[in-house]
């Protein structure tokens, strides 16, 4: 069966405002959730809206995001005519090798990879936003309007617009500008980064971009401006959900809170849009004699002694007697020491905290990142 | 690699577990909330490097296939090796003749054909981590014609019935293999596991219909002792024998005990299982937990002692849970109070507020009951 719509998710971003989490790993790889990975949430909509072929487009360390979604089995993208593809910067006949200078060259790389699926729609999407959502129906949207590109908008409070790029549209939902970070927003519709275009059109555009030294080869600063210049057909898809574009420490840890004060939006446990991720051999949580969890999220592996509350706590950790973990989110495999108490704080996955260590603080507005061990 | 084809093998009369099995193979059982009983034997084999396992089933195979698939979970090379699930293909005129000799017959074909030079028989209702190439290693250096795995105990009376005994001489050759009816406290339990020769299993196999249309391949062994050279191989570790409620209900019991638990749970011994994809489990602020062992996918409002609860349970506000094993997807309604009881999966228990049971007989709601 022909792939109809081929979708491409740029997981290249650094996130360097996630400090320590992403010295290593891109930000699409870090943790969310007790036991998933940001990534896990755009693929697992693909593999839920009936999308097959997904290429994913890294960059910044790109080693364990490379391990983690090749072959795609962990979303069930693994049947014959399905699979994910890593598709990191590579070396090609008669071009300059170079890195990805924006979303769109990252496209425009790998052109020939999309041709290979011949398909009539590709989908764009970010790898780093928590959300669930069905593009089977942002597609037919797309074809009812006879589009020639459709873009997700979430709207956002008027007060906040002006952080984000902000979509205006006409009755029909067609948009007619589009304004970057605008000081007076004249609409609250945020563009979500989720682009659906029609191939031979953006391939057109794709290929001048390339050839345009002022360009920044990116979708929002370039080419989207450049189509509604061309007066082609975008329209906006409104979106309404949960979303999260968890870009620092504090906005990680407000997520992961989500899901014990905001969980009728972002339910985890709805057995028809399930978010996939990989399968970690792991016991069932252990909750020992002096165990005690209440209002958490808690994932197979751990041993808890101590006292959890309003916290997420991640795969295989260990947590000690007499030890309070408060409005916390601990990754996997770290330890926390007996009699330890943490506050409002997010530990990286394998740190230890030592027996009665102090760490974090109830009256901080800050969440603090702990990512070494402490003594 | 090992140098073994891999044999799950179904138990035979002596193992009935009330309830339970009238819904599935004990193979297919739930077990400590996320596995299935099939995942230790099978998970022992890979581990210990057989690229090559044969299920056995008497019947109701469907929970084993979808559970086993095609045995990628299981960590197998889906290429060199791989994992099939058999069963008797010609149903016999009676339960009486459903023996594994008559299954592995229907299926010698397939037994003929792998390219192994040993088999290694393990039985699908027990439970324990062991490395069956050390076995292997050990059965050929003595020389042996077959060697079984026994587990020395010293509560056979009240444990292990009907299970398979050996008897030892001092170098550990075993004179016969009997039944333990809970005469004596001090045996030594076969943990019905068994390493041999593909050569000498299917002479044996040919041996056993000769001789009886009812027997087991225990029997033929039994039979055999003064003729072949059958020697018992240790095992210390952990092991449970589930032949029945209550032997299951004290397995999982006995695994709440967290040094128990590392005794089958070994860091380099994962023992893998399908993937649920369930998400983290949840508790409210009213829940109440202790000493417990509770899976993936739940909703826990509610206080739980001393249990273990399987995936994707609901446990409601005001609901008690105590000494307790609550199979997946079940929910326990509010104000509800358990005790003593094996809940089997998929159950909803809201009007009915009171259920006990009693440790050595706890009591057991069928598979989907609403009570």
């Amino acid at each position: 069966m022909k792939n109809q719509m081929l979708a491409m998710i740029l997981a290249g971003g650094r996130g360097t405002r996630l400090e320590a989490l992403t010295k290593k790993v891109a930000k699409p790889a870090v943790y969310f959730g007790g036991k998933y990975r940001i990534i896990d949430f755009p693929l697992s909509n693909c593999a839920n809206s009936g999308i097959d072929v997904v290429g994913v487009l890294t960059q910044y360390e790109s080693i364990l995001l490379n391990s983690y979604v090749a072959g795609g089995s962990h979303w069930g993208l693994d049947a014959k005519d399905s699979g994910v593809f890593v598709l990191p910067p590579r070396e090609k006949d008669q071009t300059e090798f170079n890195v990805y200078r924006g979303t769109a060259d990252a496209i425009t790389q790998n052109i020939d990879f999309i041709d290979s699926y011949d398909p009539e729609y590709v989908l764009i999407l970010s790898g780093d936003h928590i959300y669930k959502m069905n593009y089977a129906k942002m597609l037919a949207h797309h074809k009812e309007n006879n589009a020639d590109c459709t873009i997700a908008v979430l709207p956002v409070p008027i007060k906040e617009a002006s952080r984000f790029g902000i979509m205006n549209t006409d009755e029909t939902g067609r948009i007619v500008e589009f304004e970057e970070k605008p000081e007076h927003p004249k609409s609250n519709l945020a563009s979500m980064g989720i682009y659906i275009f029609n191939w031979k059109l953006l391939r057109k555009m794709l290929n001048e971009d390339d050839k345009n030294p002022n360009s920044h080869h990116d979708f929002g600063k370039d080419i989207i401006p450049t189509l509604l210049n061309d007066g082609k057909r975008l329209f906006s898809w409104k979106f309404e959900g949960y979303w999260k574009d968890v870009g620092t420490i504090s906005s990680l840890w407000e997520a992961n809170m989500d899901l014990l004060y905001r969980a009728k939006e972002l339910d985890l446990q709805d057995p028809n849009w399930k978010i996939y991720t990989q399968d970690k051999s792991a016991v069932p949580q252990y909750i020992g004699e002096t165990g005690d969890i209440v209002n958490s999220f808690v994932d197979q592996g751990c041993m808890i002694d101590g006292k959890v509350d309003g916290s997420v706590i991640f795969t295989s950790v260990k947590i000690g007697k007499d030890a309070v973990v408060k409005d916390s989110v601990v990754l996997p495999e770290a330890q926390i020491g007996e009699g330890a108490k943490l506050n409002r704080v997010i530990v990286a996955d394998g740190v230890k905290i030592a027996p009665n260590a102090v760490v974090g603080d109830p009256n901080s507005e800050e969440i603090q990142l702990i990512a070494k061990n402490v003594r | 690699m090992c140098n073994a084809l891999g044999i799950v093998n179904f138990p035979g009369s002596n193992v009935k577990v009330k309830g339970m099995s009238d819904y599935r193979p004990i193979a297919a059982f739930s077990f400590l909330g996320r596995y299935r009983m099939v995942d230790f034997p099978i998970s022992n084999m890979t581990n210990s490097e057989i690229e090559e396992i044969q299920i056995y089933l008497k019947n109701r195979p469907r929970s084993v296939f979808s559970h086993v698939g095609t045995g990628r979970h299981y960590n197998i090379n889906s290429k060199r090796g791989g994992i099939s699930i058999l069963y008797g293909e010609n149903s016999p005129e009676s339960e009486f003749y459903n023996t594994d000799i008559a299954s592995f017959k229907a299926n010698i074909r397939t037994i003929e054909k792998s390219n192994k030079d040993y088999v290694i028989i393990a039985p699908s209702h027990m439970l324990y981590s062991l490395n069956y190439d050390t076995v292997l290693k050990a059965h050929v250096e003595s020389g042996a014609d077959v060697s079984v795995v026994y587990k020395a105990v010293d509560n056979a009376k009240t444990h292990y019935h009907d299970c398979n005994t050996l008897l030892l001489n001092k170098q550990k050759g075993v004179l016969s293999i009997e039944k333990n009816r809970g005469n004596y406290k001090s045996r030594n339990i076969s943990m019905d596991t068994y390493v041999l020769s593909k050569k000498l299993f299917v002479e044996l196999i040919d041996e056993a219909l000769k001789t009886s249309s009812l027997f087991w391949f225990t029997d033929i062994l039994n039979e055999k002792c003064e003729e072949l050279d059958i020697r018992g191989y240790q095992y210390r570790g952990y092991l449970a024998a589930i032949t029945d409620l209550a032997s299951f209900y004290e397995a999982n019991m006995d695994l709440l005990n967290r040094e128990v638990a590392e005794d089958l749970f070994k860091e380099e011994w994962p023992i893998y299982t399908r993937t649920n994809d369930s998400s983290p489990t949840k508790y409210t602020t009213d829940a109440k937990v202790r000493k417990c062992i509770i899976s993936n996918g739940c909703c826990i409002e509610g206080e739980i002692e001393n249990s273990v609860i399987g995936r994707g349970c609901i446990i409601k506000k005001g609901a008690v849970v105590k000494n307790s094993v609550i199979c997946p997807n079940t929910i326990v309604g509010e104000g509800v109070y358990l005790n003593h009881v094996v809940v089997d999966k998929e159950v909803t228990i809201s009007k009915v507020k009171n259920v006990q049971g009693m440790f050595e007989a706890p009591a057991y709601v069928r598979k989907g009951d609403r009570i």
